[in-house]
């Protein structure tokens, strides 16, 4: 490259002291600069930062790659006081550095310049590109923070109603509530014990939860709510904490679906599942129990009939007693059974549940 | 560990030692061959991301970004050793504590294995 800034001759010693102050000021800037005559393209100025800049680099060559600038048309398509602004990557002593330029058209004398003003503006894009790292570094932390919290809130739905979720987040607490109104189901496979000696335990655990998993959905479509799963026993309450007013009706669908979706699944199986339920109508209390291991439950008299219920089922059999036939008779075909002593609640009349009047089965 | 960042005053101080960080590897005439063709706004990027994850703030590398990372990039014992000692004498000159800092070194130390791939 030629250099003109420094190839220049000296400014004659008459010349007037600004004009030589001047010529310093220009060439010990941190600005870089340069003159240009607009039709020629010869550099009539460069200054000494520009070319530190620019090192072993071509003015005219650098200025042409700069992506936008059409600097080979720029001499004959720049009128006087118009500017263009762009950015050249530049390697200064091997290291990248961003000059941001501007250039101006400028007239003098009846002759046109350009003046091309040059920064480097390295630190600001470090800093630039600094930012834009970090910003997408929080994006994707708060993006993973909400995956997570959405997870926890998926944990802990599925063991605590909406509601009482809801209740917790609000306040802090959830107190116990009595829920008159309310129908229980509670599940279990017969011999399972003997079942799980027998064949491979993570299978088993396996099939099991693919059960319970269909039950979910099954509760869930009647409005029902899964309470929990203790082993191979399975509850589900219709009413709480939400009422509900064909509780009754809902829980008793529930239990058909169930046995329904097990006989299914049981054709042309090797293993075959089959379950006992108890359901009943009648008062519970629901609370969250435990601090930290903590888990929505729910208790009372309601509760423990329909496990006693259960208990007197045969396999794939659905057992009610006398509080829940005015609910349902209308609907479900029962069949009266023998009268059973209850533990806790005396003798009571049994009833199974074949199936709905007007439904399948 | 985990303190050290927001300790520091968060991402407006440590961009300072990012920036000094990076001028003091461009300067160096082991590490700076390294990153002749590397565009300035990738490795800006990638060292905010190191010094902010050595420190503990967001992001953090595992080993096996580290390993895909340097990969192809042929390093050597005496670059990794300059690296340490640049980032050293970055930190130190920031504010670190000499305690935080030899944690820091150490930790980095303790990935050698997924950086170095040259004898």
């Amino acid at each position: 490259m030629s250099s003109p800034g420094t190839d220049r001759p000296a400014i004659a010693a008459d010349a007037p002291e600004f004009v030589r102050l001047g010529r310093t000021l220009l060439q010990s800037t941190e600005i870089g600069l340069a003159i240009i005559d607009a039709e020629s393209r010869v550099p009539l100025l460069i200054n000494r930062r520009l070319e530190e800049w620019l090192g072993d680099t071509d003015f005219d060559a650098a200025m042409a790659s700069v992506p936008g600038l059409d600097w080979a048309s720029l001499g004959a398509t720049m009128g006087e006081g118009e500017t263009r602004q762009a950015e050249l990557e530049l390697k200064v002593k091997r290291r990248a550095a961003a000059i941001a330029l501007r250039v101006s058209g400028q007239t003098f004398g009846g002759r046109r310049f350009l003046v091309v003003e040059a920064n480097n503006v390295s630190k600001l894009k470090e800093l630039e590109y600094m930012m834009e790292s970090y910003a997408k570094m929080l994006e994707r932390n708060e993006r993973e923070l909400r995956r997570e919290k959405e997870r926890a809130e998926r944990l802990l739905l599925n063991i605590m109603p909406r509601r009482v979720f809801e209740e917790i987040k609000a306040i802090g607490v959830s107190t116990p509530q009595r829920f008159d109104e309310c129908s229980v189901l509670m599940l279990d496979f017969v011999g399972f014990t003997e079942m799980s000696v027998a064949q491979d335990p993570s299978a088993l655990i396996a099939e099991l939860n693919d059960l319970f998993t269909a039950f979910d959905r099954i509760v869930e479509q009647f409005g029902c709510e899964r309470i929990k799963t203790i082993g191979d026993a399975y509850m589900a309450v219709s009413g709480v904490p939400d009422p509900a007013a064909d509780h009754a009706a809902n829980i008793a669908r529930s239990a058909l679906r169930m046995v329904r979706y097990l006989e299914r699944r049981n054709q042309g199986q090797s293993s075959q599942w089959r379950c006992r339920i108890g359901i009943n109508s009648g008062p519970v209390i629901g609370s969250i129990v435990g601090a930290q291991k903590f888990l929505y439950d729910i208790f009372g008299p309601g509760v423990n009939l329909a496990a006693r219920l259960e208990a007197h089922s045969g396999p794939m059999e659905i057992t009610l007693c006398e509080t829940m036939v005015p609910l349902l008779q209308s609907e479900f075909l029962l069949e009266e059974r023998e009268e059973a002593e209850l533990r806790g609640f005396g003798k009571r009349r049994l009833y199974r549940l074949r199936g709905e009047t007007s439904g399948p089965r | 560990m985990a303190a050290l960042f927001d300790e520091l005053g968060g991402f407006a101080a440590v961009s300072r030692i990012v920036s000094d960080f990076y001028d003091r590897v461009l300067d160096s005439d082991i590490l700076a061959p390294y990153f002749d063709d590397v565009d300035m706004r990738r490795l800006v990027d990638h060292q905010t991301k190191f010094i902010a994850s050595m420190l503990g703030g967001p992001a953090s590398y595992s080993n096996e970004a580290l390993r895909q990372i340097h990969a192809r990039l042929n390093i050597d014992r005496a670059a990794f050793d300059a690296m340490k000692e640049q980032l050293g004498a970055s930190l130190l000159a920031h504010g670190v504590s000499p305690r935080d800092v030899t944690n820091v070194i150490a930790d980095i130390e303790a990935r050698a294995g997924y950086v170095i791939t040259r004898n």
